[in-house]
């Protein structure tokens, strides 16, 4: 018997991950056709742009820019060793644009814009909303999901940007403003060191993040309490913490494969 | 279309996991009838409804949409019912982020290509009957609970649907509302040709507007037939249900004494909390 248990124990986890899994795979699938299918996206998808992109321009410009400043003060006493304080300005946006911009970007539109996606999908689900979607025969991955994801796909590449613009900015400010480097040299210094492939490596970034940031902030969203088989207010507060986290963990995981692949 | 039944139940079971809440239930749901189905808090009812709307699937050969089995109906086979049929949910399931006029109308932008203004008149004669008038630019949180039921009716009726499903018409209404939703539900019937199934515990509206009626218990079926046959039945938990009497007392002392100290399962009657 005490051979059996860990066994089994181990057998009912690897189901419960597989059918997990394969849950998010097909609540994909579903998402990616019903981005033909009516009702129309347009509408629905410039109120989630609005939403996720427009109301996190404070949030995302506040974090660039301090994380630009502190990236300038801590590149300029290591730089300054070596008596390089010229390349500021290259280490400042090589940071940003490949690694920075798109991850910052990520985690802070999680917090702020995923989480709420994921409870107010999941409250839509325990006041049997989604039921109700289903009763009209209107597929509810079509008419709540597929918009999100296409609001995603164009509003963090956008913000990335933003973010990468600001955080420079940032950088300047307390490079050339408050620690005396020269702004020819820190404007230069990027404008030779950032190539193409910097930038698109950071695009590609930001795809990638949007598109599994929303797809798992709705799919915990819009299975809250169907396993617990409880409808409660509590599973949305789990769904939105797991969705959370799991976002989190995803990006960072993401952004290593990556960057080891595009490297 | 000439088929008297419109669905037929021919010995449903549901299982919650290992649970099963129902019991090879059967009965008929006849065309342009309220068929009312009753029975205790916990009883299956919910879990029946879900069955009849397509949310739960069936199992072969357990349930029939016009001696179609439901259990082998593909993606656009259940769409095609569903443009049929319109269902009022407990709490109304109104869409939270629209406005009443918006939310009665999703079903109509989604399935039609009628213009606009005409799918704001009909919105309007909707909810109208319904008692809604001029809330049509309230939000579903700016309205009483009853309210927001009548509303989640109106958007179940726009499309005209055949057959009417509704869970619980009553419960969190006022006695004159209520009222006034049966006497709706029976209209509809009586002129429209409606089926319409009621789900609910209420006593008094069931046996205003059923001509069937259903008893459920303990996720077996009781009784089913007219409600003067429900009346006359001699069934014990028939009659207790009637006559709102509480539950027996327990019948077995030491298997209670047994499930308070954990030692052995707790005697009850009826299913869990569907």
């Amino acid at each position: 018997m005490m051979m059996v248990e860990p066994v089994r124990s181990l057998g009912a986890f690897t189901l419960l991950f597989l059918s997990r899994l394969g849950r998010m795979g097909m609540f994909l699938g579903r998402t990616l056709r019903g981005m033909g299918q009516p009702p129309g996206k347009l509408r629905p998808t410039l109120k989630q742009i609005h939403f996720i992109g427009t109301k996190s321009f404070f949030v995302i410009g506040f974090t660039a820019s301090f994380t630009g400043m502190v990236l300038a003060l801590q590149g300029y006493y290591t730089l300054s060793q070596f008596g390089s304080e010229g390349l500021l300005g290259s280490a400042v946006a090589m940071s940003l644009i490949r690694e920075l911009g798109p991850v910052l970007t990520a985690l802070m539109v999680t917090g702020r814009a995923g989480s709420a996606m994921c409870a107010e999908i999941g409250i839509i689900r325990i006041d049997e909303q989604i039921d109700a979607l289903e009763c009209m025969a209107i597929d509810p991955h079509s008419y709540l999901v597929a918009p999100r994801l296409l609001a995603g796909l164009v509003a963090l590449p956008l913000l990335t940007a933003f973010c990468d613009v600001v955080g420079i900015f940032g950088g300047y400010v307390v490079g050339v403003e408050l620690l005396g480097v020269n702004p020819g040299a820190y404007l230069q210094g990027i404008e030779i060191s950032i190539v193409w492939d910097d930038v698109y490596m950071g695009i590609v970034k930001s795809f990638i993040f949007a598109f599994i940031m929303i797809w798992i902030c709705t799919c915990k969203g819009f299975y809250a309490g169907l396993d617990e088989g409880s409808f409660g207010p509590e599973v949305v507060s789990r769904a939105t913490t797991d969705a959370v986290v799991l976002s989190s963990v995803s990006i960072l995981i993401g952004d290593y494969v990556v960057t080891s692949i595009l490297l | 279309m000439n088929d008297p039944n419109v669905l037929e139940i021919k010995g449903l079971n549901s299982f919650y996991g290992d649970r099963q809440v129902l019991f090879d239930v059967r009965f008929a749901v006849p065309r342009r009838c309220v068929t009312v189905i009753m029975g205790p808090s916990g009883c299956g009812k919910s879990t029946l409804v879900r069955h009849l709307i397509g949310l739960y699937r069936a199992r072969p050969r357990e349930l029939f949409l016009e001696g179609r089995d439901m259990a082998l109906f593909r993606r656009e086979d259940m769409n095609s019912y569903r443009r049929r049929i319109g269902v009022l949910f407990q709490g109304g399931a109104l869409f939270n982020s629209l406005t009443l006029k918006d939310n009665v109308a999703v079903p109509l932008r989604v399935h039609t290509r009628l213009a606009e203004e005409t799918i704001s008149v009909i919105v309007r004669i909707k909810l109208h009957q319904v008692g809604l008038s001029g809330f049509e630019d309230y939000m579903p949180s700016q309205l009483s609970g009853g309210m927001q039921k009548r509303a989640g009716l109106a958007r179940s009726l726009v499309m005209d649907p055949e057959i009417l499903f509704v869970d619980e018409p009553s419960s969190g209404l006022d006695p004159i509302t209520a009222a006034g939703l049966d006497n709706l539900i029976l209209e509809l019937c009586r002129t429209l040709g409606v089926t319409v199934v009621v789900v609910t515990h209420e006593l008094d509206s069931a046996f205003h507007i059923a001509d069937q009626m259903v008893v459920l218990d303990g996720g077996r079926l009781l009784a089913a037939g007219t409600p003067e046959a429900i009346k006359n039945s001699g069934e014990d938990r028939v009659v207790q249900f009637l006559e709102r009497r509480a539950e027996a007392g327990r019948e077995d002392d030491e298997a209670y004494w047994r499930g308070l100290l954990g030692k052995g399962s707790f005697k009850t009657h009826g299913g869990g909390e569907t």
